[in-house]
């Protein structure tokens, strides 16, 4: 099995205060790991450190395939001010085979022509998830990609990441809901000594 | 080239951004013979300090969202962990800007020029100093409104334009120079020295700038 | 290896407890220089031909005007070292430094708007000199209000070592401004190439008050950055212990 990221003794503190030391672990292709911690607990820290926006205070990480990195975050990346075609080809999946699949799949496909201000917070959501869906990378990095979105479409997206998984595919993700994916547990609660 | 149309497209798309730049200049330099008694000869002379002075407030309005925008919404954050530099994107915003902004204003600014000294010539000498100057007040201010970033426009303003005050010192000796029919092509070249300089070192800060934003 | 040097020699506390040992000698040194560089200025020298008693300011403002550039390079100084080497005690230095440098430009306004009225007969001229001083009078507190708006403090840092690394090209500016531009004030009465350009009587007691009134202000800096070490660890045991 191939390693895809590999986390040596990480630590990150802000302003001097820790929120987490000493975390190690690693993630093999084909497995998922579910980063669990209350409020401020520092899982989006961890997930920007994994991505690659932040370094860690101490500790090292290293990733197979540096720049392939999916990373899906509370922000959607997506402009207000322009159509939901537009954002699809800001996100450079206009020209992917699956797209109208997917797109039909999450109900967007009638609103292609609509302004994106003009759609619900879950519709939204659903938009950006398809940078996620039509993704090439190895490594899928989460951060609570389930708020907002309805029944429906967190099958929809479970049912993804299960298929992903079985693509050889790594997956790390932060979530309250849990998610109906195999997948190992970080406590970071437990990382503060 | 993919980069370019993106920033083509966001921008163009949202109106304020661009017109309401150009509209505020029109207004200002509009607005400014009203102060002075009309048909004086004051009014030619108080014109150039007016020019400068009202592209370099508008280049500031202007960059004002330059990345805020980008920031807030994720984008950048995107472009973080697919690129290793922001600086290419930084670079392309900056020029996007200019096309759109910067060109429209140094072009109304030597017909303003035209119409108020009458003189062809003058005009004609005045405009590729404002294209090089609009480019350089436009990277400055984003260099500013980077440092900024979530923290409004003011600040970045109150740190950015001691910056530029020396420039505009050598902007007051062009006209001097175009007054007095002296050749002006020494400052062309100094501007367009210091505008090649921050062209390759200013995305660069940005980048690192920016960049340390999104940790 | 310079890394680790620096590293080493730059750790807040050992610096601490240098600048503990030697900030009495210094101020008091200083202190002594300054004081008697003014009494030989005002008391032992004679008029000036042309100004009268009145440049008897340049005590004051030259010493002000000349620290308060030279701390603005010290910042720069540091701020590189921070950039590259990472050294923390560096940042501490430059967010230390910049209230400092605000207060020293202010006092070199101040003192040459007083200068100005017997001589130019206004107590402000719209002097390239004179305009320079506000802007970096307004750079500084550009800068700390730009670290005080971030509450992070290593982004602070960072963004505050970049701007005063950026902002230093404007230094070389104000300093050429009085030879650049025509303007009223004159150019500076000393510099390291040329023979001096005022009397010997008078150069003395000024080098006396730029090098007291530098030794002062190094002592502000100095209890200035040991307030900012001891706020910004406070955390950590040995600064426990220390208070």
């Amino acid at each position: 099995m191939k390693k895809i990221l590999a986390a040596d003794n990480l630590c990150y503190s802000i302003n001097e205060t820790k929120l987490f030391q000493g975390l190690s672990f690693d993630l093999f292709e084909g497995k998922a790991i579910h980063v669990l911690g209350g409020n401020g607990s520092g899982k989006t820290s961890l997930l920007k450190i994994i991505s690659g926006l932040s370094k860690p205070t101490r500790g090292s990480i290293t990733k197979s395939n540096k720049k392939n990195v999916c990373f899906v975050g509370h922000k959607n990346a997506l402009k207000q001010y322009l159509t939901v075609e537009d954002n699809l080809s800001l996100l450079e999946v206009d020209k992917h085979n699956d797209i109208n699949a997917f797109l039909k799949k999450l109900e967007l496909s009638k609103l292609l022509d609509v302004m994106v201000a003009s759609l619900s917070y879950g519709q939204q959501k659903k938009l950006a998830l398809l940078r996620l869906f039509l993704n090439d990378s190895d490594l899928l990095v989460l951060d609570e990609p389930c708020v907002g979105l309805d029944r429906k479409s967190q099958d929809i997206l479970c049912s993804f990441l299960r298929e992903q998984k079985e693509e050889k595919k790594a997956l790390i993700f932060s979530s309250h809901i849990s998610l109906d994916v195999d997948s190992e547990y970080i406590n970071l609660d437990k990382a503060i000594s | 080239m993919k980069l370019i149309n993106f920033e083509f497209l966001k921008l163009r798309k949202k109106s304020r951004g661009w017109l309401g730049p150009i509209l505020v200049f029109i207004l200002i330099m509009t607005a400014f013979p009203l102060t002075v008694e009309i048909l004086n000869k004051n009014l030619e002379q108080a014109f150039f300090s007016i020019l400068w002075i009202a592209t370099l407030l508008v280049m500031m309005l202007a960059t004002e969202d330059i990345f805020l925008e980008d920031y807030n919404d994720g984008s950048l954050e995107q472009m973080a962990i697919k690129y290793d530099s922001l600086s290419g994107l930084v670079a392309t915003k900056i020029f996007v800007y200019w096309v759109l902004i910067g060109i429209p204003i140094s072009l109304i600014g030597a017909l303003y020029g035209f119409g108020i000294t009458r003189s062809s010539e003058s005009a004609l000498q005045i405009l590729p100093i404002l294209l090089i100057t609009t480019y350089i007040f436009l990277n400055v201010f984003s260099f500013g409104n980077a440092l900024s970033l979530t923290k409004g426009s003011i600040l970045g303003t109150l740190i950015t334009m001691p910056l530029v005050l020396p420039l505009l010192v050598v902007l007051g000796k062009v006209v001097i120079a175009i007054n007095l029919g002296i050749s002006f092509l020494g400052f062309l070249f100094l501007l367009l020295g210091i505008l090649s300089i921050i062209i390759l070192i200013l995305p660069m800060i940005i980048s690192f700038v920016i960049k340390a934003h999104l940790e | 290896m310079i890394k680790k040097f620096i590293h080493q020699f730059a750790s807040p506390k050992t610096y601490l407890f240098q600048v503990d040992r030697a900030y009495p000698y210094i101020f008091y040194a200083s202190l002594f220089v300054y004081i008697g560089s003014l009494f030989w200025g005002l008391f032992l020298t004679s008029e000036d031909f042309v100004q009268g008693n009145s440049y008897r300011i340049i005590y004051l403002h030259v010493p002000a005007s000349f620290i308060s550039q030279s701390l603005y390079l010290a910042m720069a100084f540091a701020s590189a070292i921070f950039l590259i080497w990472k050294v923390k005690l560096s940042a501490y230095l430059v967010k230390s430094i910049a209230p400092i440098g605000a207060v020293t430009t202010f006092i070199a306004l101040v003192s040459g708007s007083i200068w100005g009225i017997p001589t130019w007969g206004t107590w402000w001229a719209w002097d390239a000199r004179i305009i320079s001083t506000l802007i970096l009078f307004i750079m500084y507190l550009g800068l700390i209000s730009l670290h005080d708006s971030f509450t992070d403090y290593e982004k602070a840092d960072k963004f505050l070592a970049i701007l005063v690394i950026v902002g230093s090209v404007n230094i070389p500016i104000i300093k050429m401004s009085v030879e650049w531009w025509s303007t009223l004030h004159q150019t500076a009465s000393i510099t390291v190439t040329e023979k001096p350009a005022i009397d010997a009587s008078m150069l003395y007691p000024l080098f006396g008050s730029i090098i007291g009134f530098s030794g002062i202000v190094f002592c502000l800096v100095i209890l200035s950055s040991k307030l900012q070490i001891l706020l910004r660890e406070k955390n950590k045991s040995w600064v426990k212990d220390y208070v």
